[in-house]
């Protein structure tokens, strides 16, 4: 299987590391407008640098492309590579509206062609396992979560995440990996409400999800967090919690004397070291749906309710008062 | 030295118990006695410890103490703290220190009206992670405070606890006011709007066990809460009180009972965290008496135990209406 990358800033990056370690697929080509980004991702898989698509569809025919652009042009790139007959696979969140999704979701269906898209946390082993406790009855019924996502606030090509009418914010972004994550929990959301404070290199938003039968979510999502890279999770059941932290799980913890650091300050670096990131799983699922036919873990129509639910907490914030999820 | 005289009303609420045990520990504090309908329920405490026993609190109203702390099923606060203000005895009252605003404006008026002061019972704020996040807060530490997220998630009570008429409200008036209070400490600054859920969840009971309530202060900052009985049977301790704060230069997060062992041993049924942090009720209990002895105004009011739990009554109203709920400035 041929796989191309269009973009090869963070996301590409890390697709091309991948790739280029899956068997079965062959890495076909990595394209970015910045010539040396494209180079270096291209190398990590063995393939060849592009800065226009048209010309790397033609030279390198691929049956999937992963669209790793920036999220105000998924669109346009999921139906150029639709109309070329090819498989899709594209970063979250699918569109910035519900409506642009269902028009990728159409043109992908009309020609034939499969649509996935990359809520990689579906496929981080963690939240697999905490899904598999709460769906498994180990913890009884579910009936509340507590979600929680905080970064530093996020660079990107020319500052595109700071663009609400590209990025569509801290909630589109970032909190819709938890959005998505609760609804594979709980369903789809009765109401929406929310609350976000926006300032320039801070964007905070909390959201309460509300189910049917009473079932909530909270969940809070910050964009210029001055801590670590923090993920945390709880899904209370009427049996039990099942409960996670990112910052409880360093199963290697490498410190360097002062004296020994090139830096010439001491180093301490804890992490959490696996076989392989969750986005190999991804790409291998997706990859391996392609080949069987079988509908993915995670779906369009997933992406495309996170993100009328992500509009859904925008519209709240801005009301000040709960909105239903219409979709 | 002039002891300070205390008598204990009902031992429903058994953080009486520890309380008794912080005034105990103080040696200028009497224990004159102990009134409860039911005489067993004290009787661990007044026999060990050589402290009467009333059958009738109004008995024990009429002997000479200065104070009276209240530890009887929610209902029946406003009673007896009407009562003992009318004997001229100074009140620390359990939470949440009311069932509605009125009762607890008239709470706070005859105590005014008779010269006594009224004290919530609000120990979290003698936590020391909680005081220290104050001080950071006040310092500037973190910049402006724009939001704050909360929990207070314990275990499943029973007993009257559950029972609204004797109770009031399930967990979100139980595990409201403890983290609001702390809310209003922190920012200086009061609830002026509220939206919540409450339901029933986790327990076959007829009252609430879970929520979540937003709330927005009048100085803007904003704030979601948890006060479910959300902790299973099998969690390794009783609950949490947690608090994240977001300012416009940093972060705190408050753990509040992160000060603590793990223990695994085979005569337990589960594994057990171990606090072994300061014991924050007698930091409540050292607060009151300090002040009275002192003459000085209680560090928890009345007006405090009114401004959380009025939080709680419109998060119920708020459930029920399915929209946000405003509450008028008491200034």
């Amino acid at each position: 299987m041929k796989l191309s990358i269009i973009g090869a800033g963070t996301m590409g990056s890390v697709y091309a590391n991948n790739v280029a370690k899956m068997p079965g697929v062959q890495p076909a080509g990595v394209c970015d407008l910045d010539e040396s980004r494209a180079r270096m991702a291209a190398d990590v898989c063995g393939t060849n640098a592009y800065t226009s698509v048209d010309d790397m569809l033609a030279a390198e025919q691929p049956d999937v492309v992963c669209v790793c652009l920036p999220t105000y042009l998924h669109k346009e790139y999921v139906l150029k590579l639709a109309a070329q007959g090819i498989h899709v696979i594209c970063e979250k969140p699918i569109a910035l509206n519900a409506e642009d999704a269902k028009e990728m979701q159409e043109a992908c269906e009309r020609s034939g062609v499969r649509l996935f898209i990359g809520h990689v946390v579906r496929f981080f082993p963690n939240y697999v396992d905490a899904l598999k406790r709460a769906h498994s009855g180990h913890i009884g019924k579910a009936g509340m979560m507590h979600l929680k996502r905080y970064g530093s606030y996020p660079q990107g090509f020319d500052g595109w995440y700071a663009d609400m009418g590209k990025s569509g914010g801290v909630v589109m972004d970032l909190m819709i990996h938890d959005i998505d994550f609760a609804c594979a929990a709980m369903g789809k959301p009765e109401s929406v409400f929310a609350k976000i404070s926006r300032a320039e290199g801070m964007d905070y938003a909390q959201v309460t999800l509300k189910f049917s039968e009473g079932r909530m979510a909270s969940l809070t999502a910050f964009w210029g967090y001055p801590g670590p890279f923090t993920t945390q999770f709880e899904i209370v059941g009427t049996q039990g919690v099942v409960r996670f932290d990112s910052n409880a799980i360093q199963s290697l913890d490498i410190k360097v004397k002062a004296s020994e650091a090139e830096a010439g300050e001491a180093v301490q670096v804890p992490s959490s070291p696996a076989n392989h990131d969750p986005y190999y799983y991804e790409v291998k699922h997706f990859i391996e749906c392609i080949q069987s036919g079988e509908q993915a873990i995670v779906t369009a129509d997933d992406a495309r309710l996170a993100v009328a639910v992500a509009l859904a907490a925008e519209q709240s914030n801005k009301l000040g008062q709960p909105v239903e999820v219409s979709i | 030295m002039s002891k300070l005289k205390i008598g204990m009303i009902s031992f429903a609420h058994m953080h009486a118990a520890s309380y008794l045990q912080a005034l105990l520990s103080r040696a200028d504090v009497e224990v004159l006695g102990i009134a409860d309908e039911n005489e067993e329920r004290v009787r661990p405490f007044t026999e060990p410890n050589g402290i009467a026993y009333y059958s009738d609190y109004n008995e024990l109203l009429k002997q000479p103490i200065d104070a009276v702390v209240i530890c009887s099923e929610n209902v029946r606060h406003a009673e007896l703290t009407k009562h003992a203000a009318q004997a001229k005895k100074h009140v620390l009252c359990e939470k949440p220190l009311g069932l509605s605003e009125k009762e607890m404006l008239g709470m706070i008026e005859v105590c005014r009206a008779e010269g006594v002061q009224l004290m919530t019972a609000y120990p979290c704020r003698y936590i020391p992670a909680v005081r220290s996040a104050k001080e950071a807060v006040d310092r500037g530490d973190i910049g402006e405070i724009i939001a704050m997220k909360g929990t207070n998630r314990g275990t499943m009570p029973s007993g009257w606890f559950i029972d609204r008429g004797q109770s009031g409200g399930g967990a979100v008036l139980d595990h409201t006011v403890h983290v609001l209070d702390i809310m209003h400490y922190i920012t200086g600054s009061e609830v002026e709007e509220v939206y919540a859920h409450s339901e029933t969840l986790f327990h076959d009971v007829d009252i609430d066990d879970a929520g979540l309530l937003h709330v927005k202060f009048r100085n803007g900052i904003f704030a979601v809460h948890d006060p479910s009985w959300s902790r299973p049977s099998s969690f390794p301790t009783w609950g949490d009180v947690t608090l994240e704060i977001i300012g416009t230069k940093g972060v705190i997060h408050v753990d509040s009972f992160a000060q603590k062992n793990d223990v695994y041993s085979n005569n337990a049924t589960k594994a057990e965290w171990s606090y072994w942090g300061d014991d924050m009720d007698q930091g409540l209990i050292d607060g009151f008496v300090d002040a009275l002895l002192q003459g000085q105004p209680v560090p928890i009011t009345g007006e405090d135990g009114f401004l959380s739990a009025r939080v709680a009554f419109a998060a119920y109203e708020s459930a029920k209406m399915g929209k946000t709920v405003e509450l008028k400035s008491v200034n």
